[in-house]
């Protein structure tokens, strides 16, 4: 009996002129979106390839590591899931500099995928933004009339005269209905991967079809929740007029207004300006503390006069500065001697320049990670933290939820990118640990490349993988639960409704 | 009795829930609109105050020290004033940098100095932005999405519902010219909208004018006007729309989704993705290719003027007119590259906008931008503003130091201009200003364009009711 029902409401929505109408744009928009979203991630990709290609040409050029080490930088390639949720991939600092003064994080991160800033000011697009307004409206427009439409036409008194339960039949109308959903959700879902598999620039690996794939999970689960949320409002109104318009308006306020306006509503959390100017002011200290002993080691070292130079005359540059911004809480030291050659006199200071580097590296590193330690703390408080509260609220509509799930699975939610920062911190790292290693500050070729030009072939080199499946699963599973903990309140409620009703 | 229609239309939607979820929705937004305008604007002026005033105390400074400090510094940082009628439209203001850097050195050798050029800084505001993103809630939001789509809700069954109902048959029954009954229900429909948009509208103003932080001007409230007849222009798009469909099909429930879709192909995605297919072709290279094509310039410079200049000793006229062009033809150079690259972007933005026209929404928000004094064509005008001024600090530094018998008229060197102090005040000093009628060149075409859609539609639907069978 329960298939034959079903059957009945799948025949009955599959002749609608919505069914084809939803078919049809859902086709349209996704093939269209995908064409357009893949040509701007291969523009993306090309912006990344280029600026990788310039940055590794910039150190090869540079002949002491003092002047590389002010070159190198690690830089984040665009994510091809992007194309299904854009997320923070576009908008966070694709690139950063990896310089042993200061340990990375994403404030620190430079953008060199947007060569035109004013571009930014138009809305960017994804798949899952199509999804988020259209499935949820069609899955309104099945739903208003479901119950509403029979008990004005007088039919569901005639199912009900047959001895089967209330909730197969509401159960029957919610199978019937989501297969009808789903057709046009998959059929473009489907299109969109072959697109995105014929492209020849996106390489998408076996983890990235299992992300897509909670991609489409996630999107099944936002479809039911709307459709559960429809058939509610019908249920609940018991006239088609008003069921619409109802629904209608619900639509308008959970797809469009509330997560737009929600943010500017509710009080802004913002850290303290005490935590902020006590973190820096602790920094400060610390490099304070530092300037400190690198005077101290310029006046009691072997050498006469404080000259961090050590008076060499030779071609070439030198620069020495400290660099701080108290917003962000960055605070560094950066000495960079680039010489091409020196005079006859400049022999007898050479060991000395050497040893003295060889302190300020090693104490530059100190008071590099000692920064850190403040920082980090300091950062997730003042901006990580308020962004959290703020995508709290943005999770009291599915909408939000839908999306926060999207992002996590697709990796461009903010722990996805936070993951390049710390990978960029890990390659900081490994770069120390290599200069070390090589005594590369108490080398000559810190400073002069007059004997041999710094050998930049034995440094190690920046790769960034994306974390595997499992972690983005993890990521994506409390809101995909809360999504469906949703559908079966909405269900349990729409079936309490359905049961105590008079037909 | 086009009268008598609309009336009995207008009494149909007042008692209706839809008239009611629309009040409450308009009204719940222009109140949250004119709050958060409350919280943030006087912030926003009491800094331009600030920035300005220590614009004047740079010039004043370096104006006290020598005529030469001020041609070499430059005028310092130039800002732009905020528009007070920011909640109408937000317009991207944040994508926009706030200034344009008047003083922006790049190196010093010796005694000589490079001369100020002029740069446009870019605001990237998303950088390390980690919050959610999100639309602002401005009249551009709040009449380009939600008015639009409430008067779709409005029309969608005006026709078809009747017929449905078969009154539409006995209506007709009566001696009434077809047209009459159109621009009847067209009336009945746009009266029930403006309703409750207008008292929205009238509550937002109502909130921002009693507060003592933000003042509004004349020429603000007459901006308002014309914002508010775009607003009601574009309420009539749709309505005439909706009456088209509605006229055209024979059943509420398919007019109902025809309109959404087309509301949402054209309203919600066709912006973004023509922008898209817009921006396929970057033209304006990325940031580093500037710097490296400004020291390749500068370096070529260099080699070019360093063996004549240093073959005349230091110190002769010679030496010093050799110095003096080296530095103008520099600082000429680069700031020609920064101009270079701005019209390349700018012209880029162009091309994006002027696709993206198609959208009604597009259209209408535009319009809201040039009428409040936000967006990028204001952008565009700061800019120019910026740029006359510019070429008048410069007129007024050679007319100085022409004045000035001593002086060599060299410039871009120490000893060869004027050696005497520059009272501040007769150097000019920037203000940025809006220009209504500019602004309403700026709209103009897409004003014809929303009246022309208007049009169209509207004989559209004429021309469906008349032929349509009942």
């Amino acid at each position: 009996m329960t298939l034959i029902l079903i059957r009945r409401e799948l025949l009955d929505n599959l002749m609608t002129f919505r069914f084809a109408a939803a078919t049809f744009i859902m086709l349209l928009l996704v093939v269209a979106n995908t064409f357009v979203l893949i040509i701007d991630y291969e523009r993306r990709l090309t912006g990344h390839n280029d600026a990788a290609k310039m940055h590794q040409r910039q150190l090869q050029e540079k002949i002491t590591y003092s002047a590389g080490m002010d070159r190198l930088s690690a830089d984040r390639p665009p994510n091809p899931l992007s194309i299904f949720n854009v997320g923070f991939d576009k908008r966070l600092g694709n690139e950063v500099q990896v310089s042993h003064g200061v340990v990375p994080s994403l404030w620190d991160g430079y953008m060199h995928g947007s060569s035109n800033p004013f571009m930014d000011m138009f809305a960017s697009m994804d798949i899952v933004f199509i999804f988020e307004v259209i499935l949820s409206l069609f899955a309104l427009l099945f739903a208003y009339d479901a119950f509403a439409g029979e008990y004005e036409a007088g039919t569901l008194r005639l199912v009900l005269t047959h001895p089967i339960g209330r909730g197969y039949i509401l159960f029957a109308k919610y199978i019937g209905a989501m297969l009808c959903l789903l057709a046009p959700l998959l059929i473009s879902l489907l299109l969109a991967v072959i697109l995105l598999t014929t492209s020849t620039s996106i390489s998408v690996n076996t983890d990235d079809f299992l992300r897509i794939g909670g991609i489409i999970f996630t999107s099944v689960a936002y479809l039911s929740v709307f459709y559960l949320i429809g058939l509610l409002i019908s249920a609940a109104t018991r006239r088609t007029s008003t069921a619409l318009m109802l629904s209608m308006f619900v639509w308008g306020f959970l797809v469009l207004v509330y997560p737009n306006v929600i943010l500017t509503v509710i009080p802004r959390s913002e850290a303290p300006d005490a935590l902020r100017t006590s973190a820096f002011n602790r920094i400060e200290s610390i490099w304070d503390t530092f300037d400190r002993e690198r005077k101290h080691y310029l006046v009691t070292d072997d050498f006469p006069g404080e000259d961090w130079g050590y008076e060499l005359r030779g071609w070439g540059s030198r620069s020495a500065y400290f660099w701080d911004n108290p917003r962000t809480l960055m605070y560094t030291y950066n000495s960079i001697m680039d010489f091409e050659g020196f005079g006859e006199e400049d022999e007898p200071k050479m060991p000395h320049a050497q040893k003295h580097f060889g302190f300020l590296g090693a104490q530059t590193i100190d008071a590099a990670g000692r920064t850190w330690l403040i920082r980090k703390p300091a950062l997730e408080e003042i901006f990580i933290q308020p962004a959290n509260v703020e995508r709290v609220w943005l999770k009291l509509s599915p909408v939000g939820l839908y999306d926060a799930a999207t992002q996590a699975w697709a990796g461009t939610d903010l722990l996805g990118i936070r993951d390049f920062f710390h990978a960029a911190r890990q390659y900081r790292q490994s770069v120390i640990n290599y200069l070390y290693d090589h005594k590369v500050f108490e080398s000559r070729q810190w400073f002069a490349g007059d004997k041999g030009a710094a050998d930049w072939s034995g440094l190690p080199q920046f790769s960034f993988q994306r974390d595997d499946i499992s972690t983005n699963a993890k990521r994506a599973l409390p809101d995909v639960c809360l999504l469906l903990m949703i559908n079966v309140v909405l269900f349990i409620v729409i079936f309490l409704i359905f049961v105590k009703s008079e037909v | 009795m086009v009268w008598d229609i609309a009336k009995r239309e207008l009494y149909d939607n007042l008692n209706s829930l839809r008239f009611a979820l629309a009040t409450v929705l308009l009204l719940g937004l222009m109140l949250t609109n004119a709050v958060v305008h409350l919280r943030e604007h006087p912030e926003r002026v009491q800094q331009y105050r600030e920035r300005v005033s220590g614009h004047q105390n740079h010039i004043a400074a370096h104006a006290e020290s020598s005529l030469y400090d001020l041609a070499q510094q430059g005028p310092g940082d130039l800002y732009k004033k905020p528009s007070d009628l920011r909640f109408c439209a937000e317009g991207g203001e944040t994508f926009m940098a706030d200034r344009a850097v008047g003083g922006y050195h790049r190196w010093s050798t010796g005694t000589l100095k490079s001369f100020w050029i002029l740069t446009y800084p870019s605001a990237t505001p998303n950088r390390d932005n980690v919050r959610p993103e999100v639309t602002k809630v401005d009249w551009g939001f709040i009449i380009g999405y939600v008015l639009s789509l409430v008067a779709l809700l409005f029309t969608f069954d005006s026709i078809s519902g009747e017929r449905e109902r078969g009154t539409l048959r006995l209506t007709l029954a009566n001696p009434i010219p077809r047209h009459t009954v159109l621009i009847g229900k067209f009336l009945g429909a746009f009266i029930s909208v403006s309703i409750p948009f207008i008292l929205a509208v009238l509550v937002n103003l109502l909130v921002i004018s009693t507060s003592s932080t933000v003042h509004l001007d004349a020429e603000a409230w007459g901006r308002l006007g014309i914002i508010f007849f775009v607003a009601v222009l574009y309420t009539c798009l749709f309505l005439a729309f909706g009456l088209l469909v509605s006229a055209r099909v024979q059943r509420s429930a398919v007019s109902l989704v025809i309109l959404l879709l087309v509301w949402i192909v054209f309203v919600v995605f066709m912006p973004s993705t023509l922008v898209s297919i817009a921006g396929r072709s970057t033209s304006s290279g990325p940031t580093y290719d500037l710097w490296e094509r400004s020291s390749k310039l500068h370096g070529e410079l260099r080699r070019d003027y360093s063996p004549r200049r240093h073959k005349e000793p230091e110190g002769t006229t010679k030496r010093m007119e050799m110095d003096g062009a080296y530095v103008t033809e520099d600082a000429e150079q680069q700031e020609q590259l920064h101009e270079e690259r701005l019209t390349r972007r700018i012209a880029e933005v162009h091309r994006a906008r002027a696709i993206t026209r198609i959208s009604p929404v597009t259209i209408v928000q535009n319009l809201i931008e040039s009428f409040a004094g936000t967006g990028f064509e204001r952008h565009l005008q700061f800019l120019e503003n910026v740029q006359t001024y510019v070429r008048e600090f410069r007129t007024s530094i050679v007319d100085t130091d022409n004045a000035d018998p001593e002086s060599l008229h060299i410039f871009g060197v120490r000893t060869g201009m004027s050696q005497e102090p520059v009272s501040p005040e007769a150097v000019p000093k920037f203000e940025d200003t809006l220009n209504l009628s500019k602004d309403f060149n700026t709209a103009a075409m897409e004003l014809l364009l929303l009246t022309l859609f208007v049009l169209v539609l509207l004989s559209g639907a004429y021309l469906a009711f008349v032929r349509v069978e009942v």
